[in-house]
C-alpha cells in the first residue's frame, strides 16, 4: 500500500461490513500510483467493484492515475432534488393520482426509452458536449435550474467523438428514463430541519412536498466505462502499474488512453445531466396535471449532485494548494461556504448534499463544511448504503407483499417488476441517519433537514 | 455467491465454450429469470480477448449488448455466436436491468479437469 485507508463508520457501521470485501478494495486503492492522502470510505461503503462504493480518492495532476473503476460504469449516476409549492396535506388526498402520474411520464423499468425523445446524431452531439444547459435550451426545465446543478450540469471537457458508435446507438432513446435496481422517483415532504435558516434558503420549510429523482448515463455510460476497459488494461501493462483487481485497470493522467477516456467519461456526465433534466420536466409535468400549472410552474430544483465521477480540483494538501484528480464513487461533492465553484445562492450557506435513505424511512439533506474540504477532498456519503444482498433481500421479500406493507404505512409504490422492489426493499439498506450522524459527527456534511418518503417509483 | 451491491455468480464447467453457457445462462436469469427462450434465431459474435477470462468477459457484454440494443434474449452458444429470440412481453417476465458484466474478481482457471471463474454483474 502507497498510503493509509481512512474508514468514516460508527462500531455497528463498521460490524456490516464484515465478511464481505469492502475494506480489501479500500486497501486495493491505497496501492494506486500517486495517491494523495488517504484512500477514503465513507460510513456508507459497501462491496462494489474495483474502488468500494462510498471510495474518495485523490491523486496527484503529474505522477496520479484516473482510473474507470474509481467512477463505475453508470457515469455521474446522481440525485436531485426539486420542492414544489403544495403541503403534504393538501396531497394526501390525491397523492396515488400524483404517483401514478409520475409512474406514466417517467418511464422506468427494464430498458425504458421514450419514444417522444428520440435523439438525432446532431442532439445526441449537443446532449454529450452541453449537458443540461441543452435539456434546458429546448425547453425541458428553466434557465434557473443551471446554477443549481454541480458544475451547473455542464462539464466543459466532454469531447463527443470520444464516445463510441456502440454507446450512442445505447443511448438514443434512453434519455428522461429512470432504468431499474436502485434508481428512483420518490415523492416525500419534509419532515424535519436541523437548521432551520439554512433549510428555509433552500426551500425545505416543514411540510413541504418534494420530488427526489436518482438516475444516471443508463446505457450510455456504462458503454463508455465498458469500452475504456480494455485500453485501460492495456496501458496499466505498459505503464508497469500494478493491479490488486483488474476492475482498478488505470492510466497515468496525462496519457493518451487517459485523455480519451477522460473526453468519453465527462461527455457521458453530460449525458446524466441532461437525463436528470429531462425527469425532473417530465415530474413537473406530473405535479401539473394533478395540481394544475402553477404546481408545475413553482416547483424548483434545490440541486443536483454527482455520485459517480472523476474531476480537477484544487484543494489544500500538507499547507499547499494542489491540483487533483478526485475520483468520487457512490460519494458526493460536499463543498464549503464560500467555494468559488458555488453558485452564489449557495456561497454563504454551502453546497447542497442530498442523501437518498431507503423507501421506507428517510432521506437527508446537509451542506457541504470546510472539515469535508480539509479531510475528504470535500466529499460526504451519498446514501445508505446497501447491508443485504439482492439474493438475500428476495429471500426476505418472497412471503411478504413489500408495496402492500409499504401502502400500510402511507407510502404508494408503483414499479416495473416485483423483483426490483423486493431487492430494494427497505431492510435491504443501513439505517441511514445512522450514516447521517456519522457524517455530521464527522464534521464532513451538517445537517439540515430529514424528508420523509410517501411515494415511489421503482424500475 | 454473496456480493453487496451487484450480483456475484461462479461459473463452472468441462469447457471453455460450456464456461460461455453458464455464464449466459446466468445473464439471462438476471434478466428474465426462468422465463423459458428459444434459440429460435442466431447472432454472431466476434471473439475478442487477450486470455481466457477477456474472452469470456467480452462474449458475455457483447451478448448484454444485443439485448439493450434489439431486446435480444440469448439461449445457447453456437459456433458463430449466440442463437436466442426477441423479448416478448407475454412470454419473458423481465426482472431487472443488467449494466455491465465487470472484471471485479474474474479470473478464469482450470483446475480438476474443468473451468472455472467468478463473474459479478453490475445491476
Amino acid at each position: 500500500m502507497r498510503t493509509e485507508g481512512l474508514i468514516f463508520a460508527d462500531a455497528e457501521l463498521m460490524r456490516d461490513l464484515e465478511g464481505d470485501q469492502s475494506v480489501q478494495q479500500v486497501a486495493n486503492v491505497a496501492h494506486l500510483p500517486g495517491i494523495v492522502g488517504p484512500a477514503i470510505a465513507m460510513p456508507d461503503i459497501h462491496w462494489g467493484y474495483g474502488f468500494p462504493i462510498g471510495g474518495v480518492a485523490a491523486f496527484d495532476e503529474e505522477e496520479g492515475v484516473v482510473s474507470p473503476g474509481g467512477v463505475g460504469y453508470d457515469i455521474n449516476c446522481g440525485v436531485r432534488l426539486l420542492v414544489a409549492p403544495l403541503g403534504i396535506a393538501d396531497v394526501r388526498p390525491r397523492l396515488a393520482q400524483l404517483v401514478d402520474a409520475l409512474f406514466a411520464t417517467i418511464p422506468s423499468g427494464v430498458g425504458a426509452s421514450r419514444s417522444d425523445v428520440k435523439l438525432g446524431r446532431r442532439d445526441l452531439e449537443r446532449v454529450l458536449s452541453q449537458g443540461a444547459r441543452w435539456a434546458v435550451e429546448q425547453g425541458y426545465g428553466f434557465p434557473g435550474d443551471l446554477e443549481a446543478i454541480e458544475a451547473n450540469g455542464e462539464l466543459p471537457a466532454a469531447d463527443p467523438d470520444a464516445v463510441s458508435e456502440r454507446a450512442k446507438e445505447r443511448g438514443k432513446s434512453q434519455l428522461g428514463t429512470v432504468g431499474s435496481g436502485n434508481h428512483f422517483v420518490e415523492v416525500g415532504y419534509v419532515a424535519e430541519t436541523f437548521d432551520a435558516a439554512v433549510a428555509q434558503r433552500l426551500g425545505l420549510e416543514p411540510g413541504r412536498l418534494t420530488v427526489f429523482i436518482h438516475s444516471g448515463s443508463r446505457g450510455l455510460g456504462y458503454q463508455v466505462c465498458d469500452d475504456s476497459l480494455d485500453g485501460m488494461i492495456r496501458a496499466a501493462a505498459k505503464y508497469a502499474i500494478p493491479l490488486p483487481d483488474r476492475q482498478l485497470c488505470c492510466a497515468p493522467l496525462s496519457s493518451p488512453e487517459a485523455r480519451a477516456y477522460w473526453g468519453a467519461m465527462n461527455a457521458a456526465a453530460n449525458y446524466a445531466f441532461a437525463n436528470r433534466q429531462l425527469m425532473a420536466h417530465y415530474a413537473r409535468l406530473a405535479l401539473g396535471k394533478v395540481f394544475g400549472p402553477d404546481a408545475a410552474e413553482r416547483t424548483r430544483l434545490v440541486y443536483d449532485v454527482c455520485h459517480n465521477i472523476a474531476k480537477h480540483e484544487t484543494h489544500e494538501v500538507d499547507g499547499r494548494s494542489r491540483r487533483l484528480c478526485v475520483h468520487r464513487k457512490g460519494a458526493t461533492r460536499a463543498f464549503p461556504p464560500g467555494h468559488a465553484e458555488l453558485a452564489p445562492q449557495f456561497r454563504d450557506i454551502g453546497q447542497p448534499v442530498l442523501i437518498p435513505g431507503d423507501m421506507g424511512r428517510y432521506s437527508y439533506v446537509l451542506v457541504g463544511t470546510a472539515g469535508a474540504f480539509r479531510e475528504t477532498f470535500g466529499s460526504s456519503c451519498h446514501g445508505a448504503g446497501r447491508r443485504l444482498s439482492r439474493h438475500k433481500a428476495k429471500q426476505l421479500a418472497r412471503p411478504r407483499n413489500i408495496p402492500k406493507e409499504l401502502e400500510a404505512r402511507g407510502i404508494v409504490v408503483r414499479a416495473a417488476t416485483r423483483a426490483t422492489v423486493d431487492e430494494e426493499m427497505p431492510e435491504a439498506y443501513k439505517d441511514v441517519a445512522r450514516v447521517v450522524d456519522v457524517v455530521h459527527a464527522a464534521g464532513i456534511g451538517r445537517k439540515v433537514a430529514q424528508l420523509r418518503p410517501v411515494g415511489v417509483v421503482k424500475g | 455467491m454473496p456480493h453487496t451491491a451487484d450480483v456475484a455468480v461462479e461459473l463452472r464447467a468441462r469447457s471453455e465454450l460450456g464456461l460461455y453457457q453458464a455464464g449466459l445462462d446466468a445473464l439471462r436469469e438476471l434478466l428474465v429469470g426462468t422465463s423459458s427462450v428459444t434459440p429460435a434465431v442466431e447472432r454472431s459474435i466476434e471473439p475478442r480477448g487477450a486470455d481466457p477470462t477477456e474472452r469470456l468477459i467480452h462474449f458475455l457484454t457483447d451478448a448484454l449488448y444485443l439485448w439493450d440494443t434489439e431486446r435480444f434474449l440469448p439461449a445457447k452458444v453456437t459456433a458463430s455466436g449466440i442463437a436466442g429470440e426477441t423479448y416478448d412481453p407475454a412470454k419473458h417476465q423481465a426482472q431487472r436491468e443488467v449494466k455491465a458484466v465487470t472484471r471485479h474478481g474474474a479470473d478464469v482457471r482450470v483446475a480438476d479437469g474443468g473451468y472455472h471463474t467468478t463473474i459479478v454483474f453490475d445491476v
